[in-house]
């Protein structure tokens, strides 16, 4: 039986409680939180064994082989570092760290320890992500991808989270390096940064406070971004980042020398782009029909699964902690590669860069910045 | 009211003599959530009834023009301090409640989905406010306005009168809703304080509070599922006007001799939800609904709490007989306590507060 510990007991430590409970040979052995009053409530409300508010006191009595943190992101380091160094695997909630060069000391701080690591990049594994990433791995793409576009939506609107932000001054997302982009944008770099080729691709950046914001007299917080990012090996890639356009989209499109895909994240849908054109006015009928048919094929696959009971809302996330689990018991590979959770900090470490503090926070444009390798 | 008895007293009734309060004019006042769509008008009760040393405690983004109309009325001689801040920083809720007399703790967690969020912003913040008010030992009076929402309502058969006396949800995470987690927790964080650090407190459960726009209560109906689903039936509806809610918070502060009690609000001669959706659907908006009967959203209550435990959650369990017990099952309310304990009585009346929501629903086409 794997032993759980959970640390920080705020609201996404539920999806984490939840999931985890949901999955056979393990069990929550303890909860931490700073505040015991957190600590309790989760202890509460889940199957947990006991709950803590000092880590150290938590690693020492409840011996836990992994340890989810689910802290804000700031202290992630440091909380991942010290479990690490008490032989812990370790599941770090996104943003993994703050800064690339943290990402790097926590790769090597664990693989000297020879513990494992991981990061909640779950969206890559919903169950759309994963039918993509075999049709990639089948070679459908025909060759490595010549370009991708990621768009990644968030609505400020959103009462729980965004209204806070935005109305204290001294939120936790204010402090960090890249603010609101740092807390959100994970997923959509994740998605690139699995099919850039290159450790050092460049990347320019260009973001600004939208006009919504603007009435508000906000001016500090980023809220729209748009980076291209290049390498030498010729993939190239778009992300978009907005808080104003509509429809809200987490999109994913992946072009390759002979067919394309797009991955629909929001309505769990996956089309093929056939890449050969059909003669004359024949492309202009069978394509949509064909299209039609997958888009009947997706949501078949969407009945079958929630029929199945297997289409929860975190279904990705079920099925990384489930993978990183088999990859602790197992001593098999992670599930996300070192190589693009450091790939993935570096791209938002270069994006963060061009929006320094002596600039101005309304608008800005920045040189390529090529990303640093190890 | 003899000439030597200083009063505490409401402009249109209710006089509330010195010998019946706990405070004096003088004393200081604090009232969080005083942005609030009650909180506004608490602030405006309390002045009215001669309190004139009052803090507003806001969140920085709050919208401050309610308050600021009142301060703007306010007697010349009244002081109205302003006072931004979050009640998770202990320097904040320190500032705060600074020499308070008496505290109504008004404001409500916003996480109304998440669990852990509802919870930090009533019951973490609530203790905050607690310790920090004890670090004066000026504190006559906590009063928690907390909800219908803690009380269970199971166990009784249908028709039964819903008071005071009537047990909180022993487990309130089965409900499926955050809101009546965090605030059957925030009760009970409470009566710990009284009880073990003597604390003296009181409880205020408002029922349905109306009186501006907003969604119509889910004790009526739902419409999460795209027709109106109408729920409640010929159900009363425990409707309580704002300002007879604000009234009774107000009164819950001051009266002497009620630590530790718990009033529930609502107003006198209740429509039915019926009657209530009848009534708005002719003179605020028109639009379809479909009435489900009482045991038809039983079994469907009673099936989708089976669906999400055997599914695992994939339908998270915010439809379960828990709920269903406490808002649709057939209940009566009652004023009595309230009544009786603090001289209580509903200065609007139910027809006339229902012609003024009304009126508030009518510009534009959202369920009001």
């Amino acid at each position: 039986m794997l032993r759980v510990a959970i640390v920080g007991c705020g609201k996404i430590a539920d999806s984490h409680a939840l999931q985890i409970q949901r999955i056979e040979g393990c069990e929550i052995v303890a909860v931490c939180d700073r505040e015991p009053l957190m600590a309790k409530q989760l202890y509460e409300r889940f199957p947990v064994k006991q709950y803590f508010t000092d880590l150290a006191e938590l690693l020492d009595r409840a011996r836990p082989d992994v340890v989810h943190i689910t802290t804000p992101a700031e202290s992630h380091f440091d909380i991942a570092k010290f479990c690490l160094e008490h032989d812990c695997h370790v599941y770090v909630e996104k943003p993994f760290t703050l800064y690339a060069e943290q990402a790097e000391r926590l790769v090597d701080l664990a693989e000297r320890k020879r513990v494992k690591l991981t990061v909640g990049h779950n969206d890559q594994f919903s169950h759309v992500a994963r039918r993509m990433r075999a049709l990639v791995q089948s070679g459908y793409l025909g060759g490595a991808p010549v370009h991708m576009e990621s768009y990644y939506t968030y609505d400020l609107g959103d009462p729980s989270y965004a209204r806070a932000l935005l109305g204290d001054e001294n939120h936790w997302v204010r402090r960090l390096p890249g603010k609101l982009l740092q807390n959100v944008i994970s997923h959509g770099i994740a998605r690139i940064a699995e099919f850039i080729p290159s450790d050092s691709p460049q990347v320019i950046a260009h973001g600004f406070v939208s006009s919504l914001l603007k009435q508000i007299d906000e001016r500090e917080i980023v809220d729209e971004l748009r980076v291209i990012i290049s390498e030498e090996q010729g993939t190239t890639a778009y992300f978009t980042f907005s808080s104003q356009m509509k429809p809200p989209m987490h999109l994913l499109r992946l072009y390759g020398p002979k067919n394309g895909l797009i991955l629909d994240q929001d309505h769990e849908i996956l089309l093929r782009l056939r890449g050969q054109k059909f003669k004359s006015y024949a492309d202009m009928f069978i394509p949509p029909a064909l299209f039609a048919k997958q888009h009947l094929g997706n949501l078949f696959t969407n009945v079958r699964l929630f029929l199945g009971r297997d289409f929860h809302m975190d279904s990705g996330m079920k099925y990384l902690i489930e993978s990183f689990y088999r990859s602790i018991r197992d001593d098999s590979p992670v599930p996300i590669p070192y190589r693009e959770i450091l790939l993935t900090a570096r791209i938002m470490d270069a994006i963060f860069s061009q929006m320094s503090s002596d600039r101005s926070h309304e608008r800005f444009a920045a040189l390529p910045q090529p990303v640093p390798s190890e | 009211m003899s000439k030597s008895t200083t009063s505490i007293a409401s402009k249109e009734d209710g006089l509330l003599q010195q010998d019946r309060s706990i405070v004096g004019p003088d004393d200081r006042i604090l009232v969080t959530g005083a942005a609030g769509f009650i909180g506004s008008r608490v602030l405006q009760n309390l002045l009215d009834r001669g309190l004139r040393n009052v803090v507003c405690f806001v969140r920085p983004s709050s919208e401050l023009s309610e308050i600021e109309a009142i301060i703007e009325r306010r007697p010349p001689d009244a002081r109205i301090e302003v006072r931004k801040g979050n009640l998770l920083s202990r320097e904040d809720c320190e500032a705060a409640a600074k020499d308070a007399a008496v505290i109504y703790h008004l404001a409500a967690g916003t996480g109304e989905k998440s669990f852990p969020d509802a919870f930090l912003n009533s019951v973490v913040a609530t203790r905050n406010l607690i310790e920090a008010s004890l670090r004066f030992g000026n504190l006559r009076r906590f009063v928690l306005v907390s909800s219908f929402a803690v009380y269970s309502n199971r166990d009784k058969p249908n028709g039964r009168i819903l008071d005071e006396s009537c047990p909180i949800e022993e487990h309130p995470e089965l409900r499926g809703e955050a809101y009546c987690f965090a605030k059957v927790r925030q009760e009970q964080l409470v009566s710990e304080y009284g009880k073990n650090s003597g604390v003296p407190f009181v409880l205020v459960r408002p029922g349905s509070v109306y009186g501006k726009k907003g969604d119509i209560t889910g004790r009526v109906g739902i419409a999460a599922f795209g027709p109106f689903l109408h729920l409640g039936g010929s159900n009363k509806i425990p409707f309580t006007h704002v300002d007879n809610c604000a009234d009774a918070i107000v009164l819950a502060g001051l009266v002497k001799g009620i630590d530790g009690e718990a009033f529930n609000v609502v107003d006198d001669n209740l429509p039915s939800s019926r009657q209530f959706l009848r009534l708005y659907k002719k003179n605020a908006r028109k639009f379809r609904s479909i009435y489900v009967p009482h045991a038809i959203s039983y079994a469907l209550c009673y099936l989708w709490e089976k669906y999400s435990k055997w599914s695992q959650g994939q339908l998270p369990p915010v439809f379960n007989r828990r709920r269903w017990h406490t808002e649709w099952k057939k209940t009566r309310y009652s004023n009595k306590k309230l009544k009786a304990k603090l001289g209580w009585t509903p200065k609007v009346s139910t027809s006339e507060g229902m012609r003024r929501y009304i009126e508030t629903c009518k510009p534009d086409g959202r369920y009001a």
